[in-house]
């Protein structure tokens, strides 16, 4: 099953007997999304959202030896939106995240690879001013 | 900041004619306009040392120019950014162009769902494209430009699945239809001095000085 997020592609774990929702294995999950569970509930840097009690049992549970999260429920619960075809999942951006980036006017960060095969993330230009501006062939 | 699903095959020559002395990156799943919100290129973004957006503007050319050739040549652009940059880099904070937090908020505005299930269906698309499926590339192209019309990213990039040529005349025919029958611009006023913002791109022969003469005889 591949997970396409924050501009990556992930190959994840499947399920075996999932239907027509997203589970992702609990130790892929902050790989393929970002996001991870903590004491406080999942995780996206700081952005914190806590799981209704009642959800907790019916979006983690165990199977194929495994322990899982139903991603396709706690996105539909934050708003992310999603679409599907076959085993290509494609998640959209979390609206939280765009909401808490509005209010604070810090740059969403993001990770890139540049020309010569670099991996550059915007944070690491902190200190300086950057003008960030896109082009493209077509 | 090179945003083309064609990845460095399809940016190289650019980058090679330009020879720039800044860092060059290759975004080929749009997602640097996904999250600053763009809907075309060229954009950009001045953000302060701090890490705060100031300013975030479409249609930012860095001086007049035209492209394409013989009755296809256009006319585009202006220099109004690029001094507004340079005005920027040298006075930080106290540059006139600097936004001010409301105005960020003004013009970076909360999306609705469809833009976000746009996005999450356009970036389908480029998989697909990226793994050679092309007929799901092309569903999920058309599916993510029905849900968010004005996105000139997905639309072009879209188009481009089916060749530079068929490409070019879906521009054409699209921008021409917007001319007659909307008010939607294909870039917003970027609010700078000397900003020389035409609604659309115009064919170059169309200030010829033949054709202006033509036209003024046409108008009495």
């Amino acid at each position: 099953m591949i997970i396409l997020a924050n501009g990556k592609t992930t190959e994840v774990s499947r399920r075996s007997d999932a239907a027509d929702a997203l589970w992702v294995r609990m130790d892929e999950l902050p790989g393929a999304t970002g996001w991870q569970m903590k004491p406080e509930g999942a995780c996206l840097g700081e952005l914190c959202v806590p799981l209704p009690a009642n959800k907790r049992e019916e979006w983690i549970a165990d199977a194929d030896d495994w322990v899982w999260f139903c991603y396709s429920e706690f996105a539909d619960m934050i708003g992310q939106q999603y679409v599907h075809d076959g085993d290509v999942w494609s998640l959209g951006s979390v609206p939280a995240v765009r909401s808490v980036g509005l209010e604070s006017a810090i740059a969403p960060d993001f990770e890139v690879t540049e020309r010569n095969g670099n991996t550059l993330r915007l944070s690491d230009l902190r200190g300086h001013k950057v003008v960030l501006f896109t082009w493209s062939s077509w | 900041m090179a945003q083309d699903s064609g990845g460095p095959r399809a940016t190289a020559k650019w980058f090679d004619r330009a020879q720039p002395t800044f860092r060059c990156v290759i975004d080929p799943t749009h997602q640097i306009s996904s999250l600053f919100g763009w809907v075309s290129v060229p954009s950009a973004a001045w953000i302060d040392e701090n890490g705060r957006i100031v300013r975030s503007n479409e249609g930012v050319y860095p001086a007049p120019m035209t492209i394409g050739f013989g009755l296809g040549k256009v006319r585009l652009g202006d220099d109004a950014f690029a001094l507004a940059t340079r005005d920027w880099i040298e006075r930080g904070a106290e540059s006139d162009h600097v936004w001010s937090h409301s105005e960020l908020a003004e013009r970076l505005k909360p999306v609705d769902e469809d833009t976000l299930l746009a996005e999450a269906t356009f970036k389908l698309a480029l998989h697909f494209e990226a793994v050679g499926d092309s007929d799901r590339a092309w569903r999920h192209f058309t599916a993510a430009q029905q849900l968010a019309p004005d996105n000139w990213n997905y639309l072009r990039q879209g188009w481009t699945h089916k060749g530079m040529t068929y490409a070019s005349l879906k521009v054409l025919a699209r921008t021409n239809y917007l001319r007659k029958n909307t008010d939607t611009s294909y870039y917003d006023p970027m609010g700078l001095p000397g900003e020389n913002h035409h609604r659309y791109i115009e064919p170059e022969w169309l200030w010829t000085p033949a054709v202006r003469r033509l036209k003024q005889l046409l108008r009495r």
